[in-house]
């Protein structure tokens, strides 16, 4: 249906997606624009032109190690956030089960507590069991903020679309799982992938729960969080910023470009 | 002979219980605000101990460290800030200091010592310190104010941000009305919550963090930042602009935050040890010209950037007299404190 | 809804199989959120009936915290006001999220989940940086002042739109956008396009296939996107301080000063008990009217 009829080269869709994207993108520019001004305060008019907030990075050891600890902390409870939600979420849509009301409601009560009340409970239960600050800690409390919204979304995703699919792959003789993993999951990849980029992003700027949780090793949030508190530091948190949006921009394009490059050799090969 | 019987003891000691000799510490940890990790503060240990790693853990609200104590997170050493210092005494949290053991102590302001003093005995070093007053942007103001109760003036309304800390602004609101903030009788302290209830129209918002708070004054929208640290000074002054730190006539607020030794510290030498690097005068001349703050240790006085000492006062021997330092506080007192920030805030 | 499940309940060997694959299902998430989240609930609730925080107070039972809220009209105040703040946002956030998911799965082709990414990006920057932006290029020396002032719209620069209880919901809606597409846009992909092509071939003008086909099934990613934003919300605390000004204050503000300032638990747990209650019987209870429970296909 797309392909057969010729578009505008700008459409409607197009430019609205193109003026939200300016929109959630303007500060995000902002701050990569003042990584490279010489001052340690964001005013307008720029000074000169500077790479020495980068060169400081390069000597904040601490700051780059929260960095790499919270994308350890955000992909691995992102995992299992969007592993568990997504068991949850096949249960709730495509069975009955007694007590699924109960289920779903302490399901989704994550969402209704206030972060910190999460923390604070959670800080409260590891101490009673022993089990020690860490980013161990920070993770679990994340994936128990998490799994509500995956399950959220990838129940949204099967409800509805028909399990005759489903039902196909088991006529062919394929097991109840074999199916899952076959049709189930494939069909969902979209409900999958926007679970776990919504359970990492919301992991990657938490720090309501992970100030009570954090041990020795601090994530990025809660690092930036404290950092905040010396005005001077500011450019320093800036320039990481401004690394880490050109870098996962890059990540996602090149990604994007090297899909398209192996099917289109792929198409030529055909 | 008689002082080699404890050596004598000890290895005793650890010959039967191999286990408690065995784990001689090789980590220290400290319960620190972010910040305060960078080596320079403590290079002496570092020299002496190059096996000891020193591992930190962030908090950002002195409430956040005390509750890890309280819930048994192992640390060694903890830096708290003085209106928390009586409640770590008092739960037995932290342990005595010899200061005897500190080569660096006898440089350490009187004054500040004895607010980490409990009944003759050293709980906490005082570390860090810096004043709290009103920074000015001095360009946009008709009128420069000389005191806190000039937060209250309509000349500067829609321009006025207060921090968003019950302590801070009923201390702040307390002295305007010539009451002592930690002494206020539950009469005087209903006072200070009408008063604070006032000041509201007079402002263009509360100030969360550092950072921000510098940024609004240097954009022009803030005219009048209450409770300021000195660093915030220092930076907009670097940055060119035209800013003001006063002397209010009430005096300055002052805050002190200062180490202690975890009641479980697994190496009490060691942890001295690490104190004692932190007094250096070398330790504590980086801390003032790193972030424009006081340091406990006057000898690091003459190692200090002249401009910073100048321009802070900071050789002045009066000034810690002057400055009104928060004193401890019963669990009580915060509590009614941030109920009362609380009710002003919602107040319509 | 799925015929082969009840139609395999009514032989008990497959009754067997499908209680088989519930459990196995069940149990993961099940146990993890038994271990990590109804316990620590259970120690917080059970909190709200301490008399204090820590020390052999600990260990005193009271109703005085109850008692306490109950008389304090200025929480209950926030907590309506809180509650019509995430409402506004909520709804908000869904009318401009869906046209973008709508774009993203009917009109951008294989690129979609690189763009649906792209839009989330800006999010892991960290929020309080993001406002400090955004008061940066909207502050009196910022370039929509600076704009506004060359071309002779405003006589004098002054703050656009911070500290109000209109920049608490705008900023809200700035963070939640992107979180609220997510959903929509998963609920769109499910939708069969040889459903679409069939309704134009019958002739189906495009605003009748939109209203008649794809608004009714995408209704189950619309709903999750707003209660993912609405639930959340009410609790909020930063971005009214960073941006509420004098008197943008939360309900959620309340419970965070209770927690990490005045140390004073049980009377925060009483709070958060409280708005997890209001919340959960307003989205379950009016939720029945809407069918909510549409969401998960119930």
């Amino acid at each position: 249906m797309q392909a057969s009829r010729a578009r505008p080269l700008v459409s409607f869709g197009g430019l609205y997606f193109g003026l939200a994207a300016a929109f959630l993108y303007l500060p995000i520019l902002l701050l990569i624009l003042f990584s490279f001004n010489d001052s340690r305060t964001l005013v307008f008019p720029l000074r000169e032109f500077t790479t020495r907030w980068y060169a400081e990075l390069l000597h904040s050891p601490e700051l780059l190690r929260s960095l790499g600890n919270s994308l350890w902390v955000g992909l691995l409870s992102s995992l299992v956030a969007t592993l568990l939600g997504t068991m949850a979420a096949i249960a709730i849509v495509r069975f009955r089960f007694r007590l699924q009301g109960l289920f779903m409601a302490v399901s989704t009560i994550p969402l209704v507590i206030p972060s910190v009340v999460l923390g604070v409970a959670l800080l409260l239960v590891f101490a009673q069991f022993g089990v020690p600050l860490s980013l161990l800690a920070v993770g679990i409390g994340h994936t128990i903020l998490n799994i509500p919204y995956a399950m959220l979304i990838v129940a949204a995703r099967l409800a509805g679309f028909s399990n005759h699919l489903e039902e196909a792959g088991m006529d062919l003789g394929l097991t109840y799982w074999g199916t899952l993993l076959r049709v189930t999951l494939p069909i969902s990849a979209p409900a999958l992938l926007a679970a776990f980029l919504s359970s990492f992003t919301t992991s990657f700027d938490e720090f309501a729960v992970a100030f009570f949780l954090v041990g020795t090793e601090a994530t990025l949030p809660v690092y930036l969080y404290s950092q905040l508190r010396f005005p001077s530091r500011l450019p320093l948190v800036v320039a990481l910023t401004a690394l880490v949006m050109v870098t996962s921009i890059l990540i996602v394009l090149g990604t994007e470009w090297l899909q398209r490059r192996s099917l289109s050799t792929r198409r030529r090969s055909a | 002979m008689t002082n080699r019987l404890p050596a004598l003891a000890a290895s005793l000691l650890c010959g039967v219980f191999l286990l408690g000799c065995a784990q001689r510490v090789d980590q220290l940890v400290v319960l620190d605000w972010a910040g305060y990790e960078l080596p320079e503060f403590w290079a002496p240990f570092a020299d002496a101990h190059p096996d000891v790693t020193v591992d930190y853990s962030f908090f950002a609200e002195d409430a956040e460290a005390y509750a890890k104590l309280q819930t048994g997170f192992e640390a060694d050493i903890v830096h708290p800030c003085s209106s928390w210092w009586g409640l770590y005494v008092e739960n037995d949290l932290v342990q005595p200091i010899d200061t005897a053991k500190l080569s660096n102590w006898s440089g350490v302001h009187a004054e500040l010592a004895q607010m980490g003093s409990f009944d003759g005995v050293q709980y906490f070093i005082p570390w860090d310190w810096a004043y709290e007053s009103i920074l000015v942007r001095t360009d946009k103001v008709a009128e420069v104010p000389d005191s806190w109760a000039d937060l209250w003036n309509p000349q500067y309304a829609g321009h006025v941000a207060l921090w968003d800390s019950g302590e801070a602004n009923f201390a702040m609101t307390a002295l305007s009305l010539g009451i002592d903030p930690w002494t206020a009788t539950p009469e005087q302290s209903a006072q200070v919550q009408e008063r604070l209830v006032e000041i509201k129209p007079n402002l263009l918002t509360y100030w969360v963090d550092y950072a921000e708070m510098a940024q609004m004054i240097s954009s022009g929208d803030l005219w009048l930042a209450s409770n300021a640290w000195p660093d915030a000074y220092g930076l907009l002054l670097d940055e060119g602009v035209p800013v003001e730190y006063i002397q209010p006539i009430e005096g300055r607020l002052g805050w002190v935050c200062g180490y202690g030794i975890a009641k479980g510290a697994k190496d009490v030498e060691l942890a001295h040890e690490f104190l004692n690097a932190l007094l250096a005068p070398e330790s504590m001349a980086f801390l003032t010209n790193q972030y424009y703050y006081g340091a406990a240790n006057a000898d690091s006085i003459p190692l200090a950037d002249p401009y910073v000492i100048e321009l802070l006062s900071l050789d002045d021997p009066a000034i810690l007299k002057q400055t009104i330092f928060y004193q401890t506080l019963t669990d009580a007192q915060r509590q009614f404190m941030t109920s009362m920030w609380d009710e002003v805030k919602a107040a319509p | 809804m799925s015929t082969r499940s009840e139609a395999l309940l009514a032989r008990p060997a497959a009754q067997l199989e499908v209680r088989q694959r519930i459990t196995v299902l069940l149990t993961p998430p099940g146990l993890w959120l038994l271990l990590f989240f109804v316990i620590p609930l259970g120690v917080m609730a059970l909190f709200s009936f301490r008399a204090a925080s820590f020390g052999a107070q600990r260990q005193v039972f009271t109703l005085e915290h109850y008692q306490r809220f109950l008389a304090d009209t200025s929480a209950q105040r926030l907590l309506w006001r809180s509650l019509l703040i995430a409402l506004e946002t909520s709804l908000i956030c869904v009318v401009l999220a869906f046209p973008l998911a709508y774009f993203l799965s009917f009109r951008a082709g294989p690129s979609r989940l690189m763009l649906l990414t792209i839009l989330v990006i800006p999010s892991w920057t960290s929020f309080l940086l993001r406002i400090l932006a955004w008061k940066v290029l909207l502050g009196s020396s910022g370039i929509f002042n600076s704009l506004l002032l060359s071309l002779g719209w405003i006589e004098e620069a002054a703050p656009i739109l911070l500290f109000s209880r209109g920049a608490v919901i705008i900023t809200l809606v700035y963070i939640w956008v992107p979180f609220v597409a997510l959903p929509i846009f998963a609920g769109l992909e499910r939708i069969n396009r040889h459903l679409l092509e069939a309704a134009e071939d019958l002739g189906s003008r495009p605003w009748q296939i939109f209203l008649e086909v794809i608004l009714p099934l995408s209704l189950p990613g619309v709903l999750a996107g707003f209660l993912s934003v609405f639930i959340p919300t009410v609790g909020e605390y930063v971005t009214p301080l960073l941006v509420g000004g004098v008197d943008g204050i939360m309900y959620g503000n309340l419970v965070q000063d209770q927690f990490a300032r005045a140390l004073n638990w049980p009377l925060g747990s009483v709070m958060s008990l409280v708005m997890m209650l209001v919340v959960l019987v307003l989205t379950f209870g009016l939720g029945r009217g809407v069918k909510v429970t549409d969401l998960a296909g119930v």
